[in-house]
């Protein structure tokens, strides 16, 4: 095997953002890497690609300095037959030119396997339908995330595709960082098919930052063929600024669902804490429940105590609009639901909500913990001011942050700011913020967001613990994998 | 250095009127920038409380007055309150120098605190369209800590901040104007026996005059620059104290802006 191995230091102002003494990967070889958000993972990946700017950031790779790094002429070949889909898909499209001439610029400006790419992405042969999605100016709403992250996608198979015609042995690297973050699984599960394709037609070196562990269960579904060809790799902090790089066993992901999915709860009957009407109204727009994934049986949607509800719909359909409106964020211009007993309408004030719902009988946990949470606030000052009814002692936090925060935590860690926290520590601490009020009813919109595989257990086996003492779970989560083995189908409910 | 520059070569009735001078107007800018806080968030805290209420009426009246504050130009608003003060003088209700200061103080503050307000309600309606505000306010914290705690205390307070050093200013400059136009002559019974003497009345006075005056005849007579320094100090003084004050305030606010990425 040919391994390629770095040590990179990334610091900022004599302040360490990320150091990993061996970022490895496998030459023509696939890598998926994990680990929690804001850990470094896209930061590294940047840096072995060489994209970062080393007037902005003090870089080092393999004891090198960046410039030099930069222009090694390994670094230089390598970045000419290489491709970085990048995360966020709006700040990698030119906004002043039409999507069409983006898909020809530089070295992937042939038209030769343009149309195969595109009409697989957009499932479509029909160039008429093409033309009217592409041949535009990228704006904000218009194509949708989801349509821009395929035209990413769509660039980086161009150059892949250019690859297999190319006879010499080049080195690349093709980076995708988090290439499915706004996609449905089904178009999901379409690139990693095309990934693999292209991939047996000629190998490349891959690197795939996610979140998505589901992807492990489709490629030992559908792709066994190629699993000696795959990497799992994941990074984990040591402490400030430092991680490493480890190999992560998808056998560990793997039977965790399948020990999860065989503890799925039975429905018992038990009080009802929430029943929705199954149509509502907001913004002009109807909304329906359904029982059935075909979306033919409306349905009220029902969760009793100790119940976990799963809400399924694809992006952008209302799932955090339904979440909001529930917890009465939102005013619906049609809605009916009854709540703790209390029968709530479109017409219900405000303030029953403020007086008696919220962090007395309904908590939501929001999908970004970076919105959610005072990132200027220290993590003690974050559970100060929740009506818990008793006084929060050090003791007390100290015990209630050890429940998701391995090997308990110390008073330094209470005193630290939100903001120096990694993605998955803030997300724990979303978390925990409504779990330690013990409502009746806990609205869970994302809470797997960002997380690490050990985080995401935790948070699992904390939830189901919360339910089995009898708290109601309204979840919202694209994790569907996950929460399909957690949940059995009587209690998922679908949106349209 | 100016200071002990001064007290070598200014006469001491003058030394003493300067540094009096000075000392009340900064004394006067800090209380304006301690008032315009109080006032600015007690404002802040009445407006968004009104605005959530379903009744509209009484935030659509506050906002009625506030913008009526805020139509008067803030050197003619001071000008007249300033008026005020002098017949409050005049009829012995207020007596005391400390009681005076403290008045010109609010008074000034009246019209600039509508700045402090505008800040303070642009940094919560940011907050509150984010689900920060709404994530808060689920979890059952109350609104109060929200706003004064989270919002304004932990995320605002360098942007406040930035805004007093520019009230600061606000202040000194606002003094140094009206205090120079009444003194100048708008009334004869508002004068330095009647208010205290400040950089603005000083640099109205006579004395000062005439100093500045030999400025401009330095330019057409450089070798009178010698004299400046010695014989005309006062105005000089003055002059230079205010101008370089509001210059530095100016440089503070930018370096701090700038720091804090503001």
């Amino acid at each position: 095997m040919n391994t390629a191995h770095y040590s990179v230091c990334i610091a900022s102002n004599g302040r360490t953002i990320v150091a990993v003494d061996d970022f490895s990967f496998v030459r023509d070889e696939i890598t998926f890497l994990f680990g929690e958000s804001g850990i470094g993972k896209s930061m590294l990946c940047k840096a072995v690609y060489g994209l970062l700017d080393p007037d902005d950031l003090q870089v080092s790779v393999n004891g090198m300095p960046y410039r030099t790094f930069l222009n090694a002429p390994e670094t230089r070949a390598a970045r000419l037959s290489s491709f970085f889909v990048f995360q966020e898909p709006s700040s990698h499209l030119h906004p002043l030119m039409r999507i069409t001439e983006q898909l020809r610029e530089g070295s992937i400006a042939g038209p030769e396997s343009e149309e195969r790419i595109l009409s697989r992405f957009w499932k479509t042969a029909d160039s008429a339908r093409l033309k009217s999605i592409l041949d535009v100016y990228p704006k904000p709403y218009r194509p949708s995330g989801g349509e821009k992250q395929r035209v990413l996608l769509a660039m980086a198979f161009k150059k892949i595709a250019l690859l297999a015609t190319s006879k010499s042995n080049i080195t690349n690297f093709f980076v995708f960082d988090e290439p499915t973050g706004s996609l449905d699984n089904s178009y999901r599960n379409l690139f990693l098919e095309f990934l693999f394709e292209e991939y047996r037609k000629r190998q490349f070196t891959a690197m795939i930052i996610t979140h998505d562990y589901s992807i492990i269960s489709r490629v030992y579904e559908r792709h066994k063929n190629i699993i000696d060809k795959i990497h799992y790799k994941e990074l984990t902090r040591l402490e400030e600024g430092r991680v490493t790089m480890h190999d992560f066993s998808p056998d560990d992901y793997l039977s965790w669902l399948e020990r999860t999915a065989s503890h799925k709860a039975a429905g018992t009957p038990a009080e009802e804490v929430v029943r929705i009407a199954p149509e509502f109204r907001i913004f002009g727009r109807g909304h329906r429940i359904f029982s059935d994934p075909e979306r033919t049986k409306e349905a009220e949607l029902v969760i009793r105590k100790g119940e976990m509800v799963y809400v399924k719909a694809p992006s952008g359909v209302g799932k955090t609009t339904l979440a909001k409106i529930v917890m009465g964020l939102y005013a619906p211009e049609k809605f009916s639901m009854t709540l703790c007993e209390n029968g709530v309408t479109e017409a219900t004030p405000r303030k029953f909500y403020e007086q008696e719902m919220w962090g007395r009988r309904a908590g939501m946990v929001f999908q970004h913990a970076d919105e959610a949470l005072d990132l200027e606030a220290s993590v003690a000052e974050t559970f100060e001011g929740l009506p818990l009814g008793y006084k929060l002692t050090r003791e007390k936090l100290h015990g209630a942050l050890a429940e998701l925060f391995e090997g308990g935590v110390t008073d330094a860690f209470l005193a630290k700011k939100v903001k120096f926290l990694s993605g998955g520590q803030k997300q724990r601490l979303n978390l925990l913020r409504t779990i330690i009020l013990h409502p009746d009813l806990i609205v869970l919109d994302e809470p797997l967001n960002g997380l690490d595989f050990d985080s995401v257990r935790k948070i699992i086996a904390m939830l189901e613990e919360k339910r089995k003492a009898g708290s109601a779970l309204l979840m919202i989560s694209h994790n569907e994998e996950i929460f399909d083995a957690l949940v059995d189908e009587e209690h998922c409910y679908y949106l349209a | 250095m100016v200071w002990i520059w001064d007290i070598i070569f200014l006469n001491k009735p003058a030394f003493h009127k300067v540094t009096a001078g000075f000392f009340n107007t900064f004394i006067i800018a800090l209380l304006v920038v301690l008032f315009t806080l109080a006032i600015g968030w007690m404002i802040t805290l009445l407006m968004h409380s009104l605005q959530s209420k379903t009744n509209r009426a009484p935030y659509f009246i506050v906002t009625f007055f506030l913008n009526l504050i805020r139509s008067i130009p803030q050197i003619v608003g001071v000008l007249f309150a300033y008026v005020g003060i002098t017949l409050l003088v005049q009829g012995s209700v207020i007596t005391s120098k400390l009681l005076i200061i403290i008045t010109m103080a609010l008074c000034i503050s009246a019209f600039i605190f509508l700045e402090l307000v505008d800040l303070m309600r642009d940094r919560i309606d940011h907050f509150t369209r984010l689900d920060f505000y709404s994530a808060m306010r689920v979890c059952g914290i109350p609104e109060s800590r929200v706003v004064n705690f989270d919002i304004l205390w932990k995320n605002s307070r360098l942007h406040i901040l930035n805004k007093l050093i520019a009230v600061l200013g606000y202040a000194v400059f606002l003094q140094c104007s009206v205090d120079f136009i009444i003194s100048v002559g708008l009334s004869t019974d508002v004068n330095e026996t009647t208010l205290p003497t400040t950089l603005g009345s000083l640099l109205a006075a006579l004395d000062s005059k005439q100093d500045i005056l030999a400025i401009g005849y330095t330019l057409t007579h450089p070798d009178y620059a010698g004299h400046l320094f010695l014989e005309h100090l006062q105005g000089i003084t003055v002059a230079f104290l205010i101008v370089f004050s509001l210059v530095s305030i100016y440089h503070i606010a930018n370096g701090y802006a700038e720091r804090h990425r503001l």
